[in-house]
C-alpha cells in the first residue's frame, strides 16, 4: 500500500496504481478521455495532467504510478490553462454538430468543453473531413468527430482480440481506419459505441433516433445466453431504444446478441394479445375467450408440456404447479439440446465464478464454441490468455476464438470416451486415483491423443474444466461426464472451494431447473415422438421454439401436424402456424422476476417497462389456467408464488433474503453436484462419419431469429450450410459441390462448403442452415451427388 | 365661510361640471382607440405568437430534429420524432406542437440552434375545434411559408440584441 496526499488529503492505495485510479477511487475529478478502467493505457489525449509537488512539469496522471507521500493537486489556475489548451486542440477538428449527435447530451467533450473550455474558437482555418468508415449493421461512424484517444483501437486488440481497428499516420494526418471487409469480426462490436468518449463511433441501429436525456433505465438481466449479464434497458416511453451494460454490473461489455435483440421487443412477431385459431386463421381475441378454448384443449386431454428455461424464476415455479395441480402425470420437456436424460454427475451450471475462472491455473475448454455461445466468458479468457496464462482446448472444430490457445486439438465427437480414458490412464500413472475408475476406464478400448492435454492441465494446482454442447448433447453425455467427474476427483479439483467442475448450460436458470424440475425431465425427443405415436392429444408449449432451436426440429414437426397445440410465449415465431390457441406472456424486459445466471448468481428485476399489449407474466397466465381449468389456484400474487419457490427448492433459502430487499450481490446458487451416480460408457454403434450442429449467436434463438438486425449480422458473419475437413472428401474420393448426405431417416443433396479447421471425420452442419433438420442425427455418410 | 362655500358646490352640482369638463376636454383631445380588426397596434419584433418551422432558401427545412425545444418546453407541447433520412441526414418523422398546452414563453425558439422553430407575430388563429389547435409539422411548415418575409424581418431587426 502507498499513502500519499491529493489535494492535501491523505490517501491510501496499493502500490503501482497510476494517480488517476488513485484520485478516481477516492472521488477526486480528473477529466480524461482516453483512459478506461479496462483498457491498456495510452496516454494520448493529454487531458488528465495533473501537478505533482516538486515536479517541473504537470504530469500525465493515467500513466504516472503513485509513489510513497507524494502531494498531488488536481485543481490549479495553471492546471486550467493547460485544460483549456487541450480542449482547444482537441476542438480545432472537431465539428460543432452537437445538435445532430447522438452523443450529444452524453458526451465528455461537449461537458468538458463547457467545464475546462475557453468558450470561444480562435481557429478560422478549414477543419480536415476524414471519410466514414463501414463497420457493418451495428457501428455508424462519424470520423469528423474522433479525437483519436484510441480507446476503440485498444478495444479491438485487448477485448475483441479482432484486431480489426487501427491507426493510420499520425500528428494532424491521424487517422482511425477500420480494417474490415463487411462488418466489423468481433461478437462484441457493439461496446465500441459505448466506449468512444465523443460522437465518432455511434450506435447504428438507434442512430438519429433518440437523445439521451429522453431515455428511462430499467436495470434487468440479459436472458440470450446463461451468461445473465447485468443490462440498463433504455426506452422512451414504453419502446425500448436501446440496451446497454449496467453501468454496476458485474461486466463492463455485453455481446452483440445481447444488445441488440431488442428490435424483437418491437417486431411484428411480439405477441401481444390472445389469438385464437379460426377457419381463416389466428384471429386476436379476447383472455376470456382464449383460456376457454385453452382448457377446451387441455382439460381431460393427455398433454405434453415443452417449456424454455430463458423465463423469471416465478414463471418456471407457476408451470412447475400448473403441472403438479392439473397434469401430474403428463410429460415434461425443457431442454430441446439434451439427448441423454439420465441425470448427470455434475449437472448444467458453473461451480465457479467468471472471475474465479480467468485466475485458475489452467482452463480447459471441452467442445465448445465459447465465442459464440457465451461471448463474455471468451472475453475473460482472451484476458487471462493476454496476460500469459493458458486455456487448453479440446474439440471437433478449431472454433474462432481471436486469441491463441495454449494448446489446442481437434477430436471426433465419438473420440471423447477414448480421451476421457487415456487422461484417466495418464493421472493413473501419476498415482491420482478416484474410486469407480478401474470399472469405467475398462468398458473403453481405445484411446485418444488428446488425453494428455487434458491429463496435463488437470494437474495443476487449480483447473477449470468447462464442459461444452458436444458433450452435454452428446449421446452418452452422462457416461462422459461421469468419466470427467472421476478425472476432477482423481486430480483434486472436486472438492468444495476448488471445484472445478463447469458444465456449460444451454440457457438460464440451469442451477434450479434440474433442482425443481429434475425429476420430471424427459427427453425432448421422446416427448415429440410420443406425440407423432397419438399417445399425446394436446402440446403446451411454454416459450419453446422447438423447430428453430434445439436437435428435434425433425420430430417437433411431425408432432405438432398430430397434436393440437396451444403457445404461451412472448414470440409468435414459426410455431405460431401450428398454433391453435395462442396465449401471450411477457418479454424479460417486462416482468418483475428473479433470474439465475450459471453462476448461480441471482438477480432480481423490479423496474420493468410497461407491456406493450395485453401480455401477462407467466405466472399470471399459468395460475389463470390452473384456475379455468377448475382447480385452487395456489398463489395469486408474485409474493405467494415466491413463497411457493422457496417450499419447492430448499436450495434457495436465502432467496428469501433478496426478496426482502437485502444485499444480493455475492448471492450464489450451487448446482447440482457430487451425486452418487455410476454411468458407465456403452458401445456406441459405428460411425461412418460424426455430424456435429454448429450453433450462430445471430441466428439461434427465438428473440434473435425475430431480430432483423441479428438476422442481418447473421447472414454477413455465416459459415457454408455443411462443411467438411478436405481430407474428408479425399478419403472418401469425392470432390467438393453438391453431395448426397445418407443419415438413418433421409437422404438429401446439400451444397458442402470446406474448411480446413475441422476435424476430418466430421460433418458440421449449421442449425438454421438448409441442412439443420439433420441436427439430430449422430453419424451419416457422404455420397456423390448426381 | 367653509360653510357657504361648500353650500354652494353641493347646490350648484360643481363636483359634477369638473367631471363633465373632463370628458369634454377629452372628447376634443386626438383619440388612441384602434378600430381592431381595421386597425392594428405595431408588434415588436419579439412578439411570441403562432408557431411556425422554416426552410432554407433551397426549400430543405431547417429543423434537424436535435430535440433541444422539445426538452426546453416547460409545458411539454412539443413532440418529435426522428429518422436518418437516406441522404444521412437527421430529419424529424413527426414535430407536433399542440397550441393548447403551449404557453408561448419562447424557450423553443430560445433553444433551436439553427432557427428552425420560431414564433411568429401571428396570434390570430382561433378555431372552434381543439383538433385544429395541435399543429403537425406540415401545418408548422406551411405557417413557416406563409410569414417567411415577416419572419426574416423580424430576425434581422433582432439580431443585433442576441
Amino acid at each position: 500500500m502507498t499513502e500519499l496526499f491529493i489535494n492535501d488529503e491523505e490517501v491510501t492505495v496499493p502500490a503501482g496504481t497510476s494517480i488517476l485510479e488513485a484520485c478516481r477511487s477516492n472521488g477526486v475529478e480528473v477529466p480524461y478521455f482516453c483512459y478506461h478502467p479496462e483498457l491498456s493505457v495510452a496516454a494520448n489525449c493529454r487531458m488528465c495532467l495533473v501537478e505533482v509537488e516538486g515536479w517541473p512539469k504537470p504530469a500525465a496522471s493515467c500513466c504516472t504510478p503513485v509513489a510513497e507521500g507524494m502531494k498531488v493537486v488536481t485543481e490549479t489556475e495553471g492546471l486550467e490553462k493547460d485544460r483549456a489548451m487541450m480542449m482547444e486542440y482537441l476542438l480545432i477538428n472537431h465539428p460543432l454538430d452537437c445538435p445532430v449527435c447522438d452523443q450529444g447530451g452524453a458526451c465528455k467533450l461537449q461537458d468538458y468543453a463547457v467545464e475546462h473550455g475557453m468558450g470561444k474558437g480562435r481557429y478560422i482555418e478549414a477543419k480536415r473531413i476524414p471519410t466514414d468508415k463501414d463497420l457493418g449493421p451495428f457501428v455508424n461512424t462519424c470520423m469528423t468527430r474522433c479525437i483519436h484517444c484510441t480507446r476503440c483501437v485498444r478495444f479491438a486488440d485487448e477485448i475483441a482480440g479482432t484486431g480489426d481497428m487501427g491507426v493510420l499516420n499520425r500528428g494532424d494526418h491521424m487517422l482511425i481506419e477500420g480494417i474490415v471487409e463487411d462488418a466489423l469480426a468481433s461478437e462484441l462490436s457493439g461496446n465500441l459505441s459505448d466506449i468512444c468518449p465523443v460522437g465518432a463511433l455511434l450506435d447504428k441501429p438507434s442512430h438519429d433516433v433518440s437523445r439521451p436525456w429522453e431515455m428511462k433505465r430499467h436495470k434487468s438481466t440479459c436472458t440470450q445466453c446463461p451468461q445473465g449479464c447485468d443490462i440498463e434497458i433504455e426506452s422512451r416511453d414504453d419502446e425500448v431504444m436501446r440496451i446497454r451494460p449496467a453501468k454496476d454490473g458485474v461486466e463492463p461489455w455485453i455481446c452483440d446478441r445481447g444488445r441488440f435483440v431488442y428490435d424483437a421487443f418491437r417486431s411484428e412477431n411480439r405477441l401481444l394479445k390472445p389469438m385464437v385459431r379460426q377457419s381463416s386463421g389466428l384471429q386476436a381475441t379476447s383472455w376470456d375467450e382464449a383460456i376457454e378454448k385453452s382448457v377446451e384443449l387441455l382439460k381431460g386431454k393427455r398433454v405434453g408440456i415443452v417449456f424454455s428455461p430463458d423465463w423469471s424464476l416465478e414463471g418456471l415455479t407457476a408451470i412447475r404447479l400448473l403441472h403438479d395441480v392439473a397434469f401430474e402425470d403428463c410429460k415434461v420437456a425443457f431442454e430441446l439440446h439434451r439427448r441423454d436424460t439420465r441425470p448427470f454427475a455434475f449437472e448444467e451450471g458453473l461451480s465457479m465464478s467468471t472471475k474465479a475462472i480467468e485466475k485458475a491455473d489452467q482452463v480447459v475448454i471441452l467442445g465448445s464454441d465459447l465465442r459464440q455461445r457465451l461471448p463474455i466468458l471468451m472475453q475473460r479468457l482472451r484476458k487471462r490468455i493476454n496476460s500469459g496464462k493458458p486455456v487448453t482446448r479440446i474439440g471437433s472444430m478449431f472454433y474462432r476464438t481471436n486469441t491463441t490457445m495454449a494448446a489446442d486439438m481437434l477430436i471426433r465427437p465419438r473420440d471423447w470416451a477414448a480421451v476421457i480414458a487415456s487422461a484417466m490412464v495418464q493421472l493413473t500413472e501419476l498415482g491420482k486415483l478416484a474410486a469407480g475408475m478401474d470399472a469405467w476406464l475398462e468398458k473403453v478400448e481405445v484411446r485418444h491423443d488428446a488425453g494428455k492435454l487434458l491429463a496435463d492441465a488437470l494437474i495443476a494446482d487449480s483447473c477449470a474444466l468447462l464442459v461444452g454442447e458436444e458433450i452435454r448433447s452428446h449421446e452418452d453425455a452422462a457416461a462422459l461426464i461421469h468419466g470427467l467427474d472421476l478425472l476432477m476427483r482423481a486430480a483434486g479439483h472436486a472438492e468444495e472451494g476448488k471445484d472445478g467442475r463447469n458444465l456449460l448450460p444451454e440457457g438460464m436458470n440451469a442451477q434450479l431447473l434440474s433442482s425443481m424440475f429434475g425429476d420430471l425431465r424427459t427427453s425432448a425427443g421422446d416427448l415429440f415422438e410420443a406425440a407423432r405415436q397419438g399417445e399425446i392429444d394436446t402440446l403446451l408449449l411454454v416459450g419453446s421454439d422447438p423447430i428453430g432451436d434445439g436437435l428435434f426440429s425433425q420430430q417437433a414437426k411431425k408432432a405438432l401436424e398430430k397434436v393440437s397445440l396451444v403457445q404461451v410465449s412472448s414470440i409468435s415465431g414459426e410455431m405460431g402456424q401450428y398454433a391453435d390457441v395462442q396465449l401471450p406472456a411477457s418479454a424479460y424486459s417486462e416482468v418483475e422476476g428473479t433470474f439465475v445466471n450459471m453462476e448461480g448468481r441471482v438477480r432480481i428485476a423490479d423496474n420493468p417497462l410497461r407491456s406493450l399489449g395485453e401480455e401477462r407474466p407467466m405466472w399470471k397466465v399459468m395460475m389463470r389456467l390452473v384456475q379455468a381449468l377448475g382447480y385452487d389456484v395456489p398463489a395469486v400474487s408474485l409474493e405467494e408464488i415466491r413463497s411457493q419457490i422457496l417450499d419447492l427448492s430448499p436450495v434457495l433459502t436465502t432467496l428469501g433474503d433478496a426478496w426482502s430487499g437485502k444485499d444480493v450481490k455475492a448471492m450464489f446458487i450451487p448446482s447440482a453436484r457430487n451425486r452418487k451416480i455410476t454411468t458407465l460408457p456403452a458401445a456406441l454403434p459405428m460411425k461412418t462419419l460424426d455430424l456435429v450442429s454448429r450453433y450462430s449467436m445471430y441466428r439461434e434463438g427465438a428473440w434473435a431469429r425475430v431480430s432483423d438486425l441479428l438476422s442481418e449480422a447473421g447472414r454477413i458473419h455465416a459459415m457454408d450450410d455443411v462443411i467438411v475437413h478436405p481430407d474428408t472428401l479425399i478419403n472418401l474420393n469425392l470432390q467438393q459441390g453438391k453431395l448426397l448426405i445418407v443419415s438413418d431417416t433421409e437422404e438429401a443433396e446439400y451444397e458442402v462448403g470446406l474448411r480446413t479447421d475441422v476435424s476430418v471425420g466430421v460433418v458440421f452442419v449449421s442449425k438454421r442452415g438448409a441442412a439443420g433438420d439433420l441436427s439430430n442425427v449422430a453419424s451419416v455418410e457422404l455420397k456423390g451427388g448426381q | 365661510m367653509n360653510l357657504i362655500k361648500r353650500h354652494l358646490k353641493t347646490w350648484l352640482l360643481w363636483e359634477l361640471v369638473m367631471g363633465l369638463a373632463l370628458t369634454g376636454r377629452y372628447l376634443f383631445k386626438k383619440k388612441i382607440t384602434v378600430q381592431y380588426p381595421e386597425e392594428r397596434t405595431p408588434l415588436s419584433p419579439r412578439f411570441r405568437g403562432l408557431h411556425a418551422l422554416r426552410r432554407y432558401e433551397n426549400g430543405e427545412e431547417r429543423c434537424i430534429a436535435c430535440k433541444l425545444c422539445e426538452v426546453a418546453c416547460p409545458a411539454l407541447a412539443i413532440v418529435i420524432e426522428s429518422e436518418e433520412r437516406e441522404d444521412g441526414s437527421r430529419r424529424t418523422t413527426r414535430y407536433d406542437i399542440d397550441m393548447t398546452k403551449c404557453i408561448f414563453c419562447g424557450f423553443c425558439q430560445e433553444a433551436c440552434p439553427v432557427d428552425a422553430i420560431v414564433e411568429t407575430q401571428e396570434f390570430e388563429y382561433a378555431s372552434e375545434t381543439r383538433e385544429a389547435l395541435y399543429y403537425n409539422k406540415d401545418m408548422l411548415l406551411e405557417v413557416g411559408k406563409r410569414y417567411e418575409p415577416q419572419i426574416a424581418r423580424n430576425l434581422a431587426a433582432d439580431a443585433r440584441y442576441q
